[in-house]
């Protein structure tokens, strides 16, 4: 006698199909994956801007702090903002994830999306810092007080408020 | 109903969207074997694979709605069987073996073939001996007949990933049956 034995024949058409015809499962609606599909292109745009915003901030108040050296670097790490890098990558890894959605994101090389992707942040973030965004918005409308929340606190050094570190504006 | 099976599966898809929901039957009548020799590969316990299949009938029902009827439904489905059983097998970490009693019905009357038999058992033993990386696209490659783009749409890898882990599946075949047969 054969050992072998056949593979059970479970009746899925039977199954299924009555589960269908009782309304017990029922397709979603087409709207529920359009807004699905909407919601993933703002959340990347959304994300994308954002993580250009706060590149472009973690610039900007790296450049104010002016160089690491000596007691500045403390001073530097005692009242930089951290969360704002922080919250620059955490913003790119979730756009990394988004990207990975998509179809493309196995169909090219992921991991030159993903160098793009960075990249292109950084450079659109260079490219505002260095357009002066950051000082037009620092000084007027309304991210004036925003730019002073992060940068406006008043550092004090070792030896007393020095002036030599100070920012230029 | 008879005119449904000279439909292409993109098109009864479009017919269970918008006329017929009972069309979806015929889906299943085309998909349920393949599925479940699939589904029971990748798990290596036929009815692990049945529960896997049935579950995505089900979903692929429930998101037919999402369903791009310009692309290929055949790698849709299998990437929902794919999925589903990477949850359930991340769930069960471990691996079940594979019952090497199992015969796939290949619809294909082999019985009194007595060597073809034993080919068969015996591959079967070295694929489920290969780790799932490389057992899932040998399995679609050469048991499910797919196109290396399919495979691809399917496991959600490059095209030359596929290749790559056909050409070392195949050697490691080769090794692990080696072994076996000394």
């Amino acid at each position: 006698m054969s050992k072998k034995r056949s593979v059970a024949s479970v009746d899925f058409e039977k199954t299924i199909m009555a589960k269908v015809k009782s309304n017990e499962i029922s397709m979603k609606p087409r709207w529920y994956f359009v807004l699905g599909s909407l919601f993933m292109v703002a959340g990347i745009v959304g994300i994308s801007i954002g993580a250009v915003f706060l590149t472009n901030i973690t610039l900007f108040l790296f450049r104010q702090h002016g160089p690491m050296g000596g007691w500045r670097l403390q001073s530097m790490i005692q009242s930089f903002p951290l969360w704002v890098p922080l919250l620059a990558v955490i913003s790119i890894i979730f756009g990394i994830a988004l990207l990975r959605k998509y179809d493309f994101s196995y169909k090219k090389n992921f991991l030159l999306i993903i160098i793009g992707f960075i990249v292109s942040i950084i450079l659109t973030a260079f490219f505002l810092d260095f357009m002066g965004l950051n000082e037009m918005w620092a000084r007027q409308g309304p991210m004036r007080r925003f730019y002073q929340s992060i940068d406006g606190k008043n550092i004090t050094l070792p030896n007393g408020q020095g002036q030599g570190w100070m920012r230029k504006r | 109903m008879s005119d449904i099976a000279t439909l292409s599966d993109e098109e009864v898809i479009a017919v269970v969207r918008t006329k017929d929901k009972e069309a979806y039957a015929e889906i299943i009548k085309r998909y349920q074997t393949k599925l479940l020799r699939y589904a029971s590969h990748i798990m290596g316990d036929e009815h692990m694979g049945a529960d896997v299949v049935q579950e995505s009938f089900i979903k692929a029902y429930v998101n037919l709605n999402g369903f791009d009827t310009k692309k290929k439904f055949s790698s849709w489905i299998y990437r929902i069987v794919h999925n589903e059983a990477m949850n359930i097998l991340g769930k069960h970490k471990k691996q079940q073996p594979m019952d090497d009693t199992i015969e796939f019905d290949s619809g294909i009357n082999i019985e009194d073939d007595f060597i073809k038999n034993e080919l068969i058992r015996h591959a079967h033993h070295c694929l489920e001996l290969m780790p799932i990386l490389y057992r899932e696209p040998l399995s679609l490659f050469y048991l499910e007949e797919k196109s290396y783009e399919e495979i691809s749409d399917i496991l959600r890898i490059p095209m030359g990933t596929v290749g790559t882990r056909v050409n070392r599946a195949k050697g490691m075949m080769k090794k692990l049956c080696q072994k076996n047969a000394a």
